[in-house]
């Protein structure tokens, strides 16, 4: 061991006193008339081993702390090991909860905490409101305060003219998106200015993933042409791996088409969120009165006069609260909920460290006589506690390392940053201090309760029923618990419940027997007038004439979250009052048979014919009830009028349909749209590029008894025989895709049900140790019952009673908390209130079930006692 | 010589710290002088090992409850020398009704235990 200086110093002094220690010894003995020699040698006897005093004693300077730790360790191991049976379920216990805890703190930290992967990244902000590209011209040009950037994520891209036609997804970024994000290319360049005006933007830029899995890693793929959607695109550069924006499906970027030409493009249906990043100094607020003074600015430039208060509400917000978004409540609660089983876990390990405790009580009071000191008892059982919780860390560490694997399975895959979570050093340092502040608050109540020993009584007596403040302690931990216990169940019984309702909700459709497949050309191929129409028109006779096909149609989009255009329209004889902004129309896009495929019900008028669909039709729509009630309230509205601002003719109402759950199971419609058409699948059509057009990108919902597998080479073949460079994809039946609609409730429902369950069965193993443990501490008392002449039910009403009497005061108290405690998931609910009296009333009941349960094992034990045995018993 | 060996009592690390301060109490004294005066003092019984007695002036040193300072002695040899401080004082007091109750505790762990071992 190598000592600072001062204690080399320190050392000679030892060596010094030692020293004057030895030659007073010795000359003592000369006075005594021993010899020179003699009393040397006897002085030096007398005194021992000098190296070792030297090192116990230094072992006083200063490190003491370390030393008595190591022996406190030391001696919590051997513990351990002596009362295995109590460590095992002790540390299993402590596993299932931090390893809980672990797992979804990955992911809370990776999704909500851990900074964007940028330069900066706290200084990247997002428009809480979407804008068309016209708007974004406008900021990008005349904001005083912010560098903006406009990015449409998400938008498929056919890769055609090598084997065989692919299908890549890829983002429409503004020129200077990559520069102000701070991201440089790993090869060649990232956009630059200018490279997104019209004419010179046939450009893309690879992620890696595709430039590795497509391209080979091909050194030399930079000024390559590759033909995407029908436009030939020069490669200009690879972005690095870790480069993922806005998401992982990202694959290539190609700069965003900024033609003002355009109009309905460029003002009309191409909303799409704005970033941008702080200029150095400004704040958020500057920032957003910055907003607050382009938003004048921004109206005055669109092509057709709004409302004047439209965009009052936009805010600018940090960049990573506009990702994370909804996400956050439902981790939160989940956070909540694990924190929750922890402190059942805590209380449980509590529990037995107490019940051990009491047969320690003589330990305990034989070191406060041999000298320790208060304060070292009770460190010494902090010791063991966090000995054993740090145990319990490590192997909640290989627990949450797994159970992160499934997480990130059973979490739905479109979950912001899901791709970044990771069991990383912050999650150590997390799990770290997790064990030991869980070691320390386990811990801490039997250590007090040990450490109170009256050492006259304890050691005089060995005296056993001086425990009652123990007793006392951990029926209120058993109490604690089972409130604790119900909070968590009636959380995850809501949950459940509002999953159910989801799943059995309307969606103002019929999804059996329908498979759905999308059929994908190119917005180029649909450019030649007619051309997609007849496409179209050939696939569908196609698959209607395929084995077992009765019905088929096509859309722009599924309900519940598929793609659609939005057509801000104008409503005959609808004034826009005062406040609002223009209404936004939700387009679907469909074939004749689209709503009677899909069996939304037609509530008045007529459907739409194939005759609508010819150029030279009167341009007809169909509308939903509730866009119907909101325009043309107490009126027919067959035959009202309506059309896109940008545009002349009217369009003619001609039938009402039922609402359709296009959102998600919850909603018809985002917020921001105020109603839904739907227009003919024809050259009227408004397809988000051209001014009219139809769109290229078709689902075909088609009913069939037919599983999608063995439906899809058949679909594959029918596509391929009419355009060899269509891809087909997401081929599936219709319920598959309402499953994965509601696969965030679920999989939050799935998780906190889980966590409910192992919170359910640490509070019946709570109560049942607590019972078992009044048991044996009452044995003489029910002997003596016995022998006084009690039946044994007596004897089991007793004890079951004890049980329950202690499950009964937790119900309540759990009750309680769950009332108040469920207000804050009301947002994750469907249809059932957080205080849902049947949830409540059910769990209370099941708790006292599984409380009585608990407890009628013990009491069958004390039922069988025998009074002469018991009377011995101390 | 091996007499006294044998009535040896090994000392109970509290109750050193006891006769550490208590004999302090009389005036300032060296490592040596301590275990001199302590085994003096109780007629020959209380041998303190040097190992035990370092250890233990050094901690109620960092505890300060004494303080040492550096002196020379009669025969002009430098010595450390261990003093009471005021903190030690009252240490001294508590530690002393400690005692009492132990010893308290001791004895009457000694009487019922016969009792005991009838039951």
């Amino acid at each position: 061991m190598r000592f600072p200086f001062w204690r080399s110093k320190r050392q000679k002094q030892l060596e010094q006193e030692i020293e004057s220690h030895l030659q007073m010894a010795k000359r003592d003995r000369l006075d005594h008339g021993e010899s020179e020699q003699q009393a040397a040698r006897s002085a030096r006897r007398e005194f021992g081993n000098v190296a070792l005093v030297e090192h116990v004693t230094r072992d006083q300077w200063g490190w003491v702390w370390i030393e008595e730790l190591m022996q406190d360790l030391r001696y919590a191991a051997r513990m351990m090991r002596r009362n295995l049976g109590v460590t095992l379920v002790a540390v299993v216990t402590l596993v299932s909860g931090i390893g809980a805890n672990t797992a979804i703190f990955s992911l809370v930290d990776g999704v909500l905490l851990r900074p964007l992967p940028f330069r900066d990244a706290n200084r990247l902000v997002a428009m809480n409101a979407d804008y068309p590209k016209g708007a974004f011209v406008v900021m990008r040009d005349q904001s005083r305060t912010m560098d903006v950037i406009a990015i449409r994520d998400g938008s498929a891209f056919n890769l055609t003219g090598r084997d065989l036609p692919v299908r890549l997804t890829g983002a429409e970024v503004s020129a200077s998106f990559f520069k102000i994000m701070g991201a440089q290319a790993a090869m060649g360049r990232t956009f630059q200015d200018g490279d997104d005006q019209p004419g010179k933007d046939d450009l893309v830029i690879l992620s890696h993933s595709l430039w590795e899995h497509r391209f080979g890693s091909d050194p030399n793929v930079l000024g390559r042409t590759l033909l995407l959607e029908g436009v030939s695109r020069t490669v200009v550069g690879v972005m690095p791996t870790d480069f993922r924006f806005l998401s992982p499906k990202t694959e290539l970027w190609v700069p965003l088409d900024l033609d003002p030409r355009q109009i309905g493009d460029y003002w009309g249906s191409s909303y799409m969120p704005i970033l941008a990043r702080l200029r150095p100094g400004i704040t958020i607020d500057q920032a957003q009165g910055d907003l607050a003074e382009l938003r004048p600015k921004i109206l005055a430039a669109f092509a057709w006069r709004m409302p004047d208060n439209s965009y009052i509400k936009s805010r600018v917000i940090p960049l990573q609260e506009a990702i994370v978004g909804d996400v956050r409540t439902n981790l939160l609660v989940l956070l909540g909920a694990v924190g929750l089983l922890l402190l059942i876990a805590c209380a449980n390990v509590a529990n037995l460290l107490l019940a051990r405790a009491t047969t320690r009580q003589k330990e305990m009071a034989l070191r406060a006589a041999l000298g320790a000191s208060r304060w070292r008892i009770v460190r010494q059982l902090i010791s063991e506690s966090v000995l054993l919780s740090v145990c319990g860390g490590a192997l909640g560490l290989v627990t949450a390392k797994y159970g992160l694997s499934i997480l990130k399975s059973v979490l739905p895959a479109d979950m912001p940053r899901l791709a970044d979570v990771s069991v990383d050093t912050r999650v150590l340092v997390f799990t770290g201090l997790l064990s030991v502040l869980t070691g320390i608050l386990f811990g801490l109540a039997p250590a007090v309760g040990a450490s109170k020993v009256d050492l006259t009584k304890s050691l005089k007596t060995g005296d056993r029923s001086g425990t009652s403040g123990n007793t006392a302690l951990s029926r209120l931990l058993v109490v604690g618990e089972v409130a604790v216990s119900v909070v968590l169940v009636i959380g995850a019984g809501l949950l459940v419940k509002s999953l159910w309702n989801l799943s059995n909700a309307n969606p103002g459709f019929h999804a059996e027997y329908i498979v759905t497949a999308r059929v994908t050309p190119n917005q180029s191929f649909c450019e030649m007038a007619g051309r997609c129409q007849t496409f179209y028109n050939d696939l569908l006779a196609g698959v209607r004439s395929l084995p077992e096909v009765k019905e088929a149609a096509g859309v722009n989009g599924l309900p519940l979250g598929g793609g659609f255009e939005v057509i801000p329209s104008d409503v005959e004889g609808f004034a826009i009052p005062a406040g609002a902004h223009v209404p936004m129309m939700m387009e679907r896009v469909v074939t004749a048979d689209y709503v009677r495929v899909m069996g939304i019900p037609l509530l008045k008028g007529r459907d739409l014919t194939e005759a609508d669909t010819a150029p030279n039709a009167e341009r007809v729509v169909l509308i939903s009830k509730s866009t119907a009630e909101r325009y043309w309230p107490g009126k027919d509205p067959i035959g009202q009028h309506l059309k896109p601002r940008w545009l002349d003719p009217w369009w003619t109402v001609v039938g009402v349909v039922g609402d359709v759950r296009e959102d998600s199971m919850t909603r018809n419609l985002e917020e921001w749209l105020d109603g839904e058409i739907y227009t003919p699948y024809g050259p009227h059509a408004i397809a988000g590029r051209g001014p009219e057009g139809p769109p290229a990108d078709l689902t075909l919902v088609v009913r069939t008894g037919r599983a999608p597998s063995q439906f899809a080479g058949d679909l594959q073949s029918v596509v391929s025989r009419l355009n060899g460079d269509v891809p087909v994809t997401q081929i599936e039946t219709l319920h598959g895709w309402i499953a994965d609609a509601i696969s965030g409730p679920r999989s939050t429902a799935s998780l906190f049900a889980v966590f409910a369950a192992l919170a359910l069965a640490l509070g019946a193993i709570g109560v049942y140790g607590v019972i078992s443990y009044s048991v044996a501490q009452r044995t003489r008392e029910i002997g003596i019952r016995i022998a006084m002449g009690a039946r044994r039910e007596e004897v089991l009403y007793l004890i079951v009673g004890q049980g329950a009497r202690l499950a009964l005061v937790g119900v309540a108290a759990g009750l309680l908390g769950a009332l108040a405690l469920t207000q804050l998931m009301s947002s994750l609910l469907y249809g059932v209130g957080a205080a849902d009296p049947a949830t409540y009333i059910g769990v209370a009941l099941l708790l006292v079930v599984v409380a009585i349960a608990a407890s009628y094992v013990p009491a069958r034990r004390a039922m069988r006692v025998d009074p002469v045995v018991a009377l011995r018993y101390e | 010589m091996a007499n006294r060996y044998q009535n040896r009592i090994e000392l109970l690390q509290g109750t050193l710290d006891l006769l550490i301060l208590q004999t302090l109490r009389w005036g300032p004294q060296h490592g040596y002088g301590l275990s001199q005066a302590i085994r003096l003092n109780s007629g020959d019984i209380l041998q303190v090992d040097t190992g035990s007695l370092y250890p233990a002036l050094h901690r109620l040193e960092r505890q300060k409850w004494i303080a040492a300072d550096w002196k020379l002695s009669e025969n002009k040899q430098r010595v450390r020398v261990y003093r009471l401080t005021a903190a030690g004082k009252k240490r001294l007091l508590s530690e002393r009704s400690r005692w009492a109750q132990l010893s308290d505790a001791i004895a009457g762990v000694l009487e019922p235990a016969k009792k005991e071992s009838e039951a």
